[in-house]
């Protein structure tokens, strides 16, 4: 089920996007998974410009709030603001816990809002969590060239 | 009657009082009588004479006075016009009517209209001891609210300081929080993934790393906690002690099976305070009460009395005690009276239980002796409504 | 219950998908606070709080709606579209949950904004698993947009 799945994981922290691909590696092995560190490259490769110019559409968007040049709020409201990029499923990936950023996230349109944990067994299992549901229950819209 | 003032000098003398005087008064004669009864008695007089209003004005702005003598009526002007300039002036200076006939009832409603006393024209000889106490009285009255003045000043400084402390350790250990993240999440991945396949030097300075990082996290999060107890407001309400009992017993339920320890309380009363206050200080304490036990099951009881102002709650043990000369040290943060490997926890709980105690008011200390057990008391005010709920 | 207590709204008007989910969300602890309405005119009186349920407010939304797209009176597409298209709702996780096998529903659905789609299995053990997975992510994995998350004894990390 995961095979060709498709991950975007945006996040300006290596670490974390290194913990992110290592909790996928042990539960979504087949899972193809890119990464970008800031919102400006988020929306290159989503809307495929640039040097994206043959990026894969996402299946799935983990994105982090706190982001040089471009915010995650701001990446989120641009995603819903055309037809393009709307349907993508998106997941808030933060350690904030602030019930303004909660909210503000699903005003703009996130799907979820999942709050990074301290350690890395919840971390992973976090991880586990959102690919069992996004990548196994759920139905995601279709990709939709 | 001339509009200008006119200006009495000073009279040679040795060991007198310099007075800078601005005398209301129309007549001439009476004026020099005033001058006159303070000369003999102490006083240096340098005055200066006003029949109106500008004059009034003119004469404050030009030499300005220590003392104001207004006659009461005055053809053009009224005494208590006068002082109504100064307090349009903003200038506190006392004045003091001197009058003929002013009946009792005048008098005093021109006291309460903010006059300093009043002297009768024909009881002169009071006037000198008038001056005096209003000059004194406004002296003690400049001290008094340069002293409040400077306290205000302090406690603001405390206050903006205490703000910044805690803002800090909020800031610090927020801030510390992400770093520390990687570094506890990479040594437990390594210390997974590499297990036994490195040599055991490895093995062994990946467990180091990972300790310290994980104290390290539990160290930055107890910080954050005793940072909250100032920051996040309290919620003061009646607090039933029992009710918050039962919950501690419940949260430390684990624990007190675990080292088969009797916990009894008794009675306790209502107190007016943060319920989540009160909750931290009994749970720290019985917690403590518990983890510093001897060799017999430890048995910890909890009682209240009032004392004076005061609720005093004691929470006895009968652990390792302390040693008395550790009064103070044991309530400041991270301060450990014992090995990591003998006894766990941090060093928080107590620097905690003081902070929270003393934001309400109280006192906290304890009473032991190494071998034989320790008594933690801290005092917690009455509320007013306190009836008669808990032990008399 | 208290209706301002509701964490789950379960809008469905066929029984036996009423019961399996229920099943599923029990097996997990999450059916406590679970509220079933069975035609879109009360899911939207419930939501909106009017009509019957005209004593709820909007300060406490339920943490998840659990929507079928063929009910009667109203639909869940029609359900959808008013609730995310009021900003005192749309706030609200919304997850279709149907029986549907339409690519034109499933994009009109994620283009009307529901949080997910997700198709019931016809086959009942994976059903309760997918109950039972859906469940667990929005109602433990998930920081609902209302109050902080329910803090849940039943363990995460499997």
């Amino acid at each position: 089920m995961t095979t060709n799945r498709q991950l975007l994981i945006v996040d300006d922290n290596p670490a974390d996007i290194g913990l992110a691909r290592e909790a996928m590696k042990q539960c979504a092995p087949g899972c193809q998974i890119s990464s970008v560190e800031d919102g400006v490259e988020a929306l290159a490769f989503l809307e495929r410009r640039d040097k994206y110019k043959t990026a894969p559409r996402p299946d799935l968007v983990i994105l982090d709030l706190n982001l040089p040049k471009r915010g995650g709020l701001a990446v989120l409201a641009a995603m819903r603001a055309g037809p393009a990029l709307r349907s993508i499923p998106v997941i808030i990936f933060s350690t904030s816990k602030l019930s303004k950023d909660v909210v503000r996230s699903y005003e703009l349109g996130a799907n979820c809002y999942v709050c990074k944990p301290g350690n890395l067994t919840e971390f992973f299992g976090a991880m586990k969590s959102i690919e069992q549901f996004w990548f196994g229950s759920a139905t995601l819209p279709p990709r939709g060239e | 009657m001339s509009s200008t003032g006119t200006k009495l000098g000073p009279s040679v003398a040795a060991e007198k009082t310099l007075l800078r005087a601005l005398l209301v008064e129309d007549n001439a004669l009476d004026a020099t009588l005033v001058v006159r009864a303070l000369n003999k008695d102490g006083f240096d007089v340098v005055a200066d004479v006003v029949q109106d209003e500008a004059a009034f004005r003119r004469a404050l702005h030009k030499n300005l006075p220590e003392v104001v003598l207004a006659d009461y009526n005055l053809p053009t002007w009224k005494g208590m016009e006068a002082l109504k300039v100064l307090r349009a002036e903003r200038l506190d200076i006392p004045m003091i009517l001197v009058s003929g006939a002013l009946g009792d009832v005048t008098a005093v409603e021109c006291i309460k209209q903010g006059a300093t006393d009043y002297v009768l024209k024909d009881g002169l000889a009071r006037l000198p001891e008038v001056v005096r106490r209003a000059l004194r009285e406004k002296t003690e009255h400049i001290l008094r609210r340069r002293v409040e003045e400077d306290l205000a000043r302090k406690v603001d400084e405390l206050a903006r300081s205490n703000a910044d402390l805690e803002q800090f350790a909020y800031v610090a250990s927020h801030d510390l929080q992400e770093p520390l993240r990687m570094v506890t999440a990479y040594t437990q991945l390594l210390s997974e993934r590499y297990a036994g396949k490195l040599d055991e030097n490895a093995d062994k300075y990946l467990g180091y790393a990972s300790e310290g990082a994980q104290r390290m996290q539990i160290l930055i999060q107890d910080l954050l906690a005793f940072s909250r107890v100032g920051r996040n407001g309290s919620n003061y309400s009646s607090v039933d002690c029992n009710e918050v009992m039962a919950e501690v017993l419940k949260t430390l339920a684990p624990t007190i099976q675990e080292s088969g320890a009797v916990v009894t309380p008794s009675e306790l009363p209502r107190v007016w305070s943060d319920r989540t206050q009160v909750t931290q200080i009994l749970q720290n304490l019985i917690g403590n009460a518990i983890k510093f036990r001897d060799k017999e099951a430890p048995k910890v009881s909890i009682s209240a009395e009032k004392a004076g102002a005061y609720w005093q709650f004691s929470v006895r043990d009968n652990g390792i005690g302390i040693a008395p000369e550790y009064a103070e040290n044991i309530f400041v943060v991270f301060q450990r009276l014992h090995a990591r490997t003998e006894y766990p926890g941090n060093g928080i709980g107590l620097a905690i239980c003081k902070k929270i105690v003393e934001r309400n008011g109280g006192k906290i200390w304890f009473e032991s002796q190494p071998g034989s057990g320790a008594t933690f008391k801290f005092t917690l005010p009455l509320h007013d409504s306190d009836g008669g709920n808990g032990p008399q | 219950m208290n209706a301002n207590e509701v964490d789950i709204l379960l809008a469905d008007d066929s029984q036996d998908d009423i019961d399996l989910t229920l099943h599923a969300l029990r097996a997990e602890n999450l059916a406590n606070h679970v509220y079933i309405v069975r035609d879109g005119e009360e899911a939207l009186d419930f939501l909106f709080c009017t009509g019957p349920h005209a004593g709820r407010s909007f300060d406490h939304p339920p943490k998840l709606v659990l929507l079928d797209l063929k009910m009667p009176k109203v639909d869940g597409m029609q359900v959808l579209r008013q609730l995310k298209g009021d900003a005192r709702t749309k706030t609200i996780p919304v997850v279709l949950m149907t029986s549907s096998r339409e690519e034109r529903d499933m994009a009109q659905g994620y283009d009307l904004g529901v949080n997910s789609y997700v198709q019931k299995p016809v086959d009942f053990d994976e059903f309760r698993k997918a109950v039972k997975l859906l469940g667990l992510y929005w109602m433990v994995t998930n920081q609902p947009p209302a109050g902080t998350g329910k803090s849940h004894s039943a363990g995460q990390s499997k």
